[in-house]
Order: C-alpha cells, then structure tokens, then sequence
C-alpha cells in the first residue's frame, strides 16, 4: 500500500515511526482530485480531520486533510499551503460529509472562505466582530482587556518567596529555585 | 430599597425568614464546577436537611446556583434563564471563575466578572469549592436573606441600563433580538 502510493504521489515521505503515515504535499489547485483519487482508488474512505495551522512568517495558512484507510490501516496526511492575504479554499463537503463541521469551523477561527458551503452561519462563536481568533496576529490578552473587565487583585498573584525568605531568614533550596514564575 | 433589619417591617422579616428555609436551587452546571453538586446534594452532605433543593425549571427556582466559567454563549443563556425566573431570586457565583475569571481570564471567549452581567448575591472561592464550601455559601445566603441584604433582584432593575450595556457588550446582536425585562 505505501508503494502504490508513493508511485502515484512522488513526493511522498514517510515521517511516522511505525510506517502507517505517510505525508503528502500538493498544490491548493489539485486538493478536490487528489482526495477523490485516494479516496476512490486507494481506499481512504475516513476524513478524521481537516488541521490548519496560520505560518504568519510566511504569509500562508496550510491546511492537513486527514485520511485513514480503514482496510490497509494507514493514515495519508495531505498537506496545501493557501495566501494568507486572499484566503479562499476549495469546498469539499461533497466528498465527505463531515468536512462540512470541519470547513465551518475553519472559516469561523481562521476566516478561510468556502465558497457555495452548506450553513455558513456562525458556528461556535457568536456575535463575533474582531479578527478570527485562532489566526496567530490575534491579540488574546488585549481584546480580553478591551472586551472584559479584571477584578482588581489579580496583581497580588506574584512570587512571594523571595518575601517569605527574607522575613523567616531561610534561604530558598536550590530544587524551589528552577521553578521560576 | 435595599433594606436591611432596621428598616425591615414584620410582615419582611417573617417573609425572609420562610424563604431562607426553602431555598429552591436551579443548578446552571456549566464548566467542572457541577461535579459538586452531586455530593451535596446526595446523602454524604446532604443538603436538603438545610431546605436546599433542586428545581425543575427556572420559574420554580429561587437560587441561580452558577457554576463555573462561562463563556459569551453560555452567559446570554444564564442571563435569559435569571430573567426568566420569579422574584425573589439569588445568585450564587460559584468558584473562582465567576469571580475574577480565573484560570481563564485571558481566554477570548469566556467572561471575567460575572456580577458585571447579573447581580450575584454570593459568591463561594475555591477551584472547585468542596461540598462543605458550597453549604458555607448557602448558610450564608440564608444569613443574608434573614437579615434582608439579599437585593439582587432589586439591583438589577434598579441598574437595568448598566447591566443591558455590559451585555450588549459582549452581545450585541443578541441584545438587539433580545425581549425586554419589563414584559
């Protein structure tokens, strides 16, 4: 099985310890062939998982599409790297239904579009008018700040060893001094 | 409003003093703090000796028992559900995450204070509080009561505008869609 797929997809490369994993990349433009090509011809009936992941340096997000075959038991990870600026990605939810879940879910915390998605209402968040939240230029801490209020204390929440040494006169023992906050 | 045991009338204190015996508690499980409401409610603390039950519906109920975090969705629910409920209702705010957020305070989706949203009457520390903590909360709501300090309700129509605006907010489509308190 790794053969037949290496033959069809030469870029191949087997990055697992145990040999059922095989990683692929391909171009954004050829997504909806290759999976219906391994879906079809090589028995990868299961999507578990559509992953993303935002490579801000590079300006790109990059999509896995997670593959198993439950036959041959070997997973097929399909990586595509898509613009970050204009990011649009094929829909495949006729190919798997449960893509659908996954697409809207990446639409909602990456702000990825796909076009003629099935329910493109809002999913989990709700009301949310600032920037995808799981892309990486997200600033979490400061829409906390802007959004919510912080009860006045927190601030207390600081190393006080240092305080409790001086005033007993002990020294802190090596082991509690590694384990700075 | 906001009476105390001076300003109490008689037919007041015999009032406060037969609710503070049937506390009714609609449990609004959400985050891990619900875990602890089965011990005390069930036959190790067993807090029903004290009057404390549960409610089927939230027009039955007389406490809001939250407990735990709440993220922006779960607290448009919590607010409908308080709105929904027949005065005279409380608030307990159960854990450190209703109080100041904790460990999830720079977390984008859930809340920091909960008393910015509705008016929390107690608020019992601890993640998670013990059984033993959450009947102290209790006690001391019925403390309140008895004594006729417990005025959220009051407070939160008195302060109507504020609350709304705290929770616009967060949500203001849902606001927008939203009844108005005084139906």
């Amino acid at each position: 099985m790794i053969e037949q797929i290496k033959a069809a997809f030469p870029n191949a490369e087997n990055k697992d310890f145990d040999g059922n994993r095989l990683d692929i990349t391909v171009n954004k433009e050829t997504i909806p062939s290759v999976l219906l090509y391994a879906k079809d011809k090589m028995g990868f009936r299961h999507l578990s998982h559509i992953a993303y992941v935002d490579w801000i340096e590079e300006g790109e997000f990059e999509l896995v599409y997670l593959l198993w075959s439950p036959v041959d038991k070997v997973k097929l990870f399909i990586h595509t790297r898509i613009d970050r600026e204009n990011p649009v990605m094929e829909n495949i939810d006729m190919i798997w239904r449960q893509a659908n879940t996954y697409e809207r879910e990446i639409k909602e915390m990456l702000g990825i579009e796909f076009p003629g998605l099935v329910a493109p209402d809002e999913f989990i968040l709700e009301d949310w008018e600032d920037l995808p939240p799981f892309r990486r230029d997200f600033d979490t801490l400061e829409y906390v700040n802007r959004t919510f209020w912080h009860r006045p204390g927190r601030e207390d929440a600081q190393d006080v060893r240092e305080t409790i040494a001086e005033r007993s006169g002990e020294e802190i023992p090596d082991f509690a001094q590694k384990y700075s906050r | 409003m906001y009476n105390d045991k001076n300003s109490q009338k008689i037919v007041d204190i015999i009032q406060n003093w037969a609710r503070k015996h049937s506390i009714w508690v609609l449990a609004y499980g959400t985050g891990c703090g619900a875990i602890e409401i089965a011990p005390t409610m069930t036959s190790r603390y067993d807090a029903e000796r004290l009057g404390i039950r549960g409610a089927a519906t939230p027009r039955q109920a007389d406490v809001l028992l939250v407990t735990g975090y709440l993220t922006v969705k779960t607290v448009k629910r919590v607010v409908r559900v308080y709105e929904q409920m027949q005065s005279p209702k409380y608030i307990i705010g159960f854990g450190s995450c209703t109080i100041n957020g904790g460990m999830y305070y720079d977390s984008y989706n859930t809340i920091n204070l909960l008393d910015k949203y509705i008016p929390v009457d107690v608020y019992i520390n601890g993640c998670m509080p013990r059984p033993e903590a959450v009947i102290q909360g209790f006690v001391k709501l019925q403390q309140l009561i008895a004594e006729g300090k417990a005025n959220g309700a009051q407070k939160y129509l008195d302060n109507l505008a504020e609350y709304k605006a705290n929770q616009a907010k967060i949500a203001p489509h849902w606001i927008a869609k939203a009844p108005d308190y005084n139906w």
